[in-house]
C-alpha cells in the first residue's frame, strides 16, 4: 500500500482533509508533527494548507526554518514525491524547493472560490496521465500571486515546470500560474486544494484525480520507489 | 556587547506592491499630489554580539534567512549599541 506522510505545523488546517481524501483512494497515511518528521519508508510527503505560524513574517517563512523542512529536503533530494497545497506551496517556495515566491493577491482580497485549472505537465507523480485535462478545484488564499524575476520565469516556461494554470486568473499570478514542479518532477506545489474536492458531497471530485495519480505512480518508476 | 538593529524590508522595485497601490489611491483622495507609495516592514531586534562586525554579520543572516525573501524583497539594516539593562522598543521620533 502507498504510504503518505502528512506534515502538520502549528497553524496547519488541512491535514485531516488530506487524511480523509487519501483514505478514499486506498493510501495509508500518517500525520506527523513538524518537530518529529521522519519520512524514511514513505512514498510521498504532503505539506497541507493552513496558516503555519500565523503567516507571520511572510506566508511559509517561519515553517521554512523547522526541522521538518530539513527532512523534506533530504526526502526530495532522494526522489521522494512531495506535494504542497496552498500554504504548503508557499512553504515549498520559501524553502527553495520550488522557484519563485507567493505574494499578496493583486486585488488584496482573500479569494475563496472555485477555479478551473489546465494541467500542463504530466512529468510528475501527481499528474501522470492528466496532461490536457481541465480540473475544477477550490481555492482559499490571500497570498497566491506567484512572482519571480524574468530569468526564473523564462526557465520555468522553457523547462515546462508549469503544472497547473488558471483558466481565469483569480489573484494576479504571473503567467496565470497556479502550480509548479521542480526540474526533477518529484516536487509539486499548487494554490488550489485537491483534498477538498475528492467526493461528490463537497461539490466536486476532480482533486481525487491528483491523489489517484500518485497512488498509481508509486512503484512504477525507480525514482518514485519508497525512499529509505 | 548588546546591539539593537532595525531591519527594513521592502519589496524589490520590480515587484508589485498592491498594498502600496491601495494606499496611493487613498492618499490621492486627500489631494496631496502623492505620485508613488511603497510599503514595507520594520523589525527591531536586540541581540548580543562580540563587536560591530559580528553584529553586522548576524543581522545579514537574519535578513537573508528569515526576515526578507531574496526572491521578492530588499532589506537594509541600521545597527546601534543598546543599553544592556533596559530593552527600549519605543519609536525614535527623529526631528525633521
Amino acid at each position: 500500500m502507498v504510504r503518505v506522510a502528512i506534515l502538520r505545523f502549528p497553524g496547519t488546517w488541512s491535514e485531516r482533509d488530506f487524511e480523509h481524501a487519501f483514505s478514499l483512494v486506498g493510501a495509508d497515511t500518517e500525520i506527523q508533527w513538524h518537530e518529529d518528521v521522519d519520512l524514511r519508508g514513505f512514498d510521498a510527503a504532503i505539506v497541507p494548507g493552513g496558516f503555519s505560524y500565523g503567516d507571520y513574517v511572510r506566508a511559509g517563512a517561519i515553517a521554512r526554518l523547522s526541522p521538518a523542512v530539513r527532512e523534506l529536503r533530504r526526502f526530495a533530494d532522494e526522489g521522494g514525491a512531495v506535494l504542497g497545497s496552498c500554504n504548503g506551496f508557499q512553504i515549498l517556495c520559501e524553502a527553495g524547493l520550488l522557484p519563485g515566491a507567493l505574494t499578496r493577491n493583486t486585488g488584496l482580497e482573500f479569494r475563496c472560490d472555485w477555479v478551473m485549472l489546465r494541467v500542463e505537465s504530466d512529468a510528475t507523480p501527481f499528474t501522470r496521465g492528466l496532461r490536457g485535462r481541465s480540473l475544477r478545484m477550490p481555492i482559499a488564499h490571500g497570498e497566491g500571486c506567484w512572482t519571480a524575476d524574468a530569468e526564473t520565469l523564462e526557465r520555468v516556461e522553457a523547462d515546462g515546470l508549469v503544472v497547473f494554470r488558471y483558466v481565469e486568473n483569480p489573484n494576479g499570478s504571473t503567467a496565470d500560474i497556479a502550480g509548479l514542479r521542480n526540474e526533477a518532477g518529484n516536487v509539486v506545489g499548487l494554490m488550489p486544494h485537491p483534498e477538498r474536492c475528492s467526493e461528490e458531497l463537497l461539490g466536486g471530485t476532480d482533486g481525487r484525480a491528483v491523489l489517484e495519480a500518485l497512488v498509481s505512480s508509486v512503484g512504477t518508476e525507480p525514482a518514485l520507489a519508497a525512499v529509505s | 556587547m548588546r546591539y539593537r538593529a532595525t531591519i527594513h524590508v521592502r519589496p524589490k522595485p520590480e515587484v508589485r506592491d498592491p498594498q502600496g497601490d491601495a494606499i496611493l489611491g487613498a492618499l490621492n483622495s486627500l489631494g496631496l499630489g502623492v505620485t508613488g507609495v511603497r510599503t514595507g516592514k520594520e523589525i527591531v531586534v536586540t541581540f548580543d554580539a562580540a563587536d560591530e562586525a559580528a553584529a553586522k554579520k548576524a543581522t545579514d543572516t537574519m535578513g537573508r534567512e528569515l526576515l526578507a525573501n531574496p526572491v521578492i524583497d530588499d532589506f537594509a539594516v541600521e545597527i546601534s549599541r543598546a543599553d544592556p539593562v533596559v530593552e527600549d522598543f519605543s519609536i525614535d521620533l527623529a526631528t525633521p
